[in-house]
């Protein structure tokens, strides 16, 4: 039985500007907004869309995200036939290939994308926080009888030359691809995410394969190909909230952006449109008395007896008395002790911030900072860990710049 | 050492119990009370179940169940969805010979005497659903096999409910303490209206499958329906029924007033603690975001589940999922139950709001610690 519509879901990035974030986790399975993972974003969108087929290519630290994936079923994705499936690098006769770029990482799961007889795959990407309706863009894409369609925002001209920018004609056709160019011919990004007829992505990737040359890469390589050939090339204009989180600052923006849903379009109550997750399966949160609780989204297990403004806590983070967390985004299991002051920072998973310790701090004028502390780590008493720093290891004293 | 995860299977009867709470079971039974801002009451002893090994269950549901249906679905939460074993739900005539809605929980056994004679484990434990507990009961299985018993009944120390010793006696809720000798029960009082500390039955019951397939064949052909009245009290010579002493948190819901009570007694810390201290308690997950709470949010010693949006006070109380707090309200000594909205500025005190409440603008409405007011589903105040 053929499958209208299959996704495959990019999840092999180092992440490497997330740096202590992803030293230990694949960028997908970055924790993001109290209770959720970047990858949910895409795979609830491939659910309330109603694509019940997604192949996750991972390749970089994949034990987290294949123990949160799972069978899938926290997304509805357990299913018989279809549903989610992890697809990292394998061996096979003739030797192993590590994914040598986006485009290779499909052209190696042909075989799985063959199982589903699929007339169109959808390509996405495991770092963009988005809530979108890929059926929207599918039919788009079929009434624009397209081989290939793109979802594109409108950027600021200021910022087009650092992206990958699709120049189309009045009918939205794709007329030419630039990448960080220095002098942009439109100000329509690529959200590096596509819909492709599967037998031109499967002749493409087959093409780009052969040719010992090529960086195997969709934007460098398949894309232009296509340009090359003429093929019918369309752009998707989506208007909604879209955000690459693949730096620290744009992490935390976004995190921050969550608690201000009416001025930065992206509500997580959304009923109609629910974002699922893997539940850490604790009790309610508690809020004790004395404790100081202002603009802060709040999940189960926290129990907060200390300040906390403007921050989102994960499941299980406890603020003793006395502690003051404010802009800060402090994912599961954390522990702030009484007297600690955390600010415009993102603590990971498990952090214990111990007693007056300082970590991170509120901007002042060009110093804007975001502290980060790597999951796992102790941070001592009264040590002062400043706006820029970037701490890995457990700190006993002192300062870290 | 018994390995329970194949040699024991679960029976939970969640109606037992629910003329008690004659409001919150109007539209639900006993096992499926909300409890403690994100829980129904059967979460705590399926978990605890679960979480001993024991993964063939059967929840023996006699009427308005549909509530609990759809609460325990394929049992999945529970990681009960099983090849063998797994989920049961027996709902009355379920097997054909019985001619009606049981009475009793031997009645309720008889239901399925072929469904127990058909089973491989040795042993059963049997529970009902308003004794709130966290609890291995890998323990309780190992003294009953230590102590060559018969039959173990769980019991905890504690002071009668006062709810129990003002309830009319009747012929349908039955309560029981025991005189306990050496480990052994000598004694069984229905009923008794005695003050100060006793030995309080839990009702969870340990025994052979067998033993309970004799004893329940034989009570249904000569017309008894009450396990602990009727079987075993006759044959507390006869049979080695021994007593167990449980000591962790117990949460009995009584009535309106102890329901209200033990929510709020989560509300510190150590009684916290103390029920959520062994294995997590599973419950069906909503998929609701993190509790948001806007500028204007006040809240002050308060359990708070997931999917709330707080913009106004909310003081000493127990707020379940997707809960709606607006502007200027002030909410003291409550227990919101899921889906209830306080419109902006109204103020209320010792209420108990079922689900899908709405409290419009600027209501006040005030009960008292010893008399709660409860608003019943759906309602519009």
């Amino acid at each position: 039985m053929a499958k209208e519509m299959i996704a495959m879901l990019l999840a092999g990035g180092q992440g490497s500007r997330l740096y202590a974030l992803t030293e230990k986790l694949a960028k997908p399975a970055v924790p993001f907004g109290g209770k959720y993972r970047i990858i949910d974003f895409p795979l609830s969108n491939c659910v309330n869309s109603g694509i019940d087929t997604v192949g996750i290519l991972t390749q970089y630290q994949p034990l987290e995200l294949n123990e949160y994936i799972g069978n899938g079923q926290p997304w509805d994705l357990d299913r018989l036939y279809g549903g989610v499936h992890v697809l990292p690098p394998y061996q096979k006769a003739h030797g192993s290939d590590w994914y040598k770029g986006t485009a290779n990482a499909i052209y190696q799961n042909i075989s799985f994308i063959e199982r589903y007889d699929p007339k169109y795959v959808i390509i996405l990407s495991g770092d963009q926080i988005c809530k979108q309706d890929y059926s929207d863009f599918l039919e788009f894409h079929k009434a624009k009888n397209a081989e290939f369609s793109v979802a594109v925002m409108e950027v600021p001209w200021e910022e087009a030359s650092r992206l990958g920018l699709m120049v189309v004609d009045e009918n939205d056709k794709i007329t030419e691809f630039q990448e960080k160019p220095k002098n942009p011919k439109s100000n329509l990004a690529s959200m590096g995410i596509y819909i492709f007829n599967w037998d031109i992505l499967k002749k493409y990737l087959e093409e780009d394969e052969a040719d010992p040359e090529s960086d195997n890469d969709f934007g460098k390589n398949i894309i232009p190909n296509l340009l090359r050939d003429n093929r019918q090339m369309y752009a998707y204009h989506f208007g909604g909230y879209w955000k690459d989180v693949g730096t620290i600052s744009s992490l935390w923006e976004a995190n921050m952006e969550v608690l201000d849903p009416e001025h930065s379009g992206i509500n997580l109550f959304d009923e109609g449109w629910k974002i699922y997750s893997r539940n850490a399966g604790m009790t309610g949160h508690k809020i004790s008395a004395g404790a100081v609780v202002e603009n802060a989204m709040i999940t189960d297990g926290c129990r907060v007896k200390g300040t906390v403004k403007h921050s989102i806590l994960f499941a299980g983070v406890k603020v003793e008395a006395g502690a003051v967390v404010e802009d800060a985004v402090i994912m599961g299991g954390t522990t702030i002790k009484a007297g600690a002051v955390v600010k415009h920072c993102i603590v990971a998973e498990n952090v214990t911030i111990c007693e007056n310790a300082v970590v991170g701090a509120m901007p002042t004028g060009d110093e804007k900072g975001v502290a980060i502390i790597a999951s796992g780590v102790t941070i001592g008493e009264n040590v002062v860990v400043g706006p820029n720093a970037m701490v890995n290891n457990n700190v006993e004293g002192g300062e870290v710049q | 050492m018994i390995k329970s995860s194949t040699n024991v299977i679960g029976i939970i009867f969640p109606n037992s119990y629910d003329a008690l709470v004659p409001e919150l079971v109007s539209v639900r039974l006993m096992a499926s009370i909300p409890f403690a801002s994100r829980y129904r009451i059967i979460d705590f002893i399926l978990s605890s179940m679960t979480h001993s090994g024991i993964d063939n269950i059967s929840v023996i549901v006699n009427q308005n169940y549909h509530s609990l249906m759809d609460h325990l679905g394929s049992g999945r939460e529970w990681d009960l969805v099983r090849k063998n074993g797994g989920l049961h739900i027996f709902p009355p005539f379920a097997e054909k010979k019985v001619d009606g809605p049981y009475v009793g929980r031997a009645g309720a056994l008889a239901n399925l005497l072929n469904f127990l004679k058909a089973q491989k484990e040795k042993y059963v434990v049997m529970s009902d659903t308003n004794v709130v507990v966290n609890c291995d009961f890998n323990a309780m299985l190992q003294a009953h096999a230590d102590n060559k018993a018969d039959i173990t009944i769980a019991y905890n120390e504690q002071e009668l409910p006062k709810e129990l010793l003002d309830y009319q006696t009747s012929d349908r809720v039955f309560y029981y303490t025991f005189d306990v000798e050496q480990g052994r029960i000598r004694k069984v009082y229905i009923n008794p209206k005695t003050d100060g500390v006793q030995n309080t039955s839990m009702n969870i019951f340990v025994m052979e499958r067998e033993l309970l397939i004799d004893l329940v064949s034989n009570a249904y052909m000569q017309g008894r329906s009450f396990f602990m009245r009727d079987i075993i009290m006759p044959q507390l010579g006869k049979l080695n029924v021994q007593a167990y002493k449980y000591t962790g948190y117990v949460a009995r819901i009584s009535g309106m007033k102890s329901y209200f009570e033990e929510n709020m007694k989560l509300l510190d810390d150590y009684n916290l603690d103390a029920l959520f201290a062994g294995a997590p308690i599973y419950t069906k997950i909503r998929g609701d975001n993190p509790t948001h709470y806007k500028d204007g949010a006040k809240v002050q010693n308060a359990m708070m589940a997931d999917g709330c949006v707080i913009e106004g006070e909310v003081e000493n109380s127990v707020i379940f999922r997707g809960v709606k707090v607006g502007k200027g309200a002030k909410i003291k000594n409550c227990i919101l139950m899921q889906d209830t909205v306080v419109e902006a500025g109204a103020n209320v005190e010792y209420l108990i709001t079922d689900k899908n409440v709405t409290i419009t603008a600027g209501k006040e409405m005030k009960g008292t610690d010893t008399f709660p007011v409860y608003i019943e589903k759906f309602k519009t105040v």
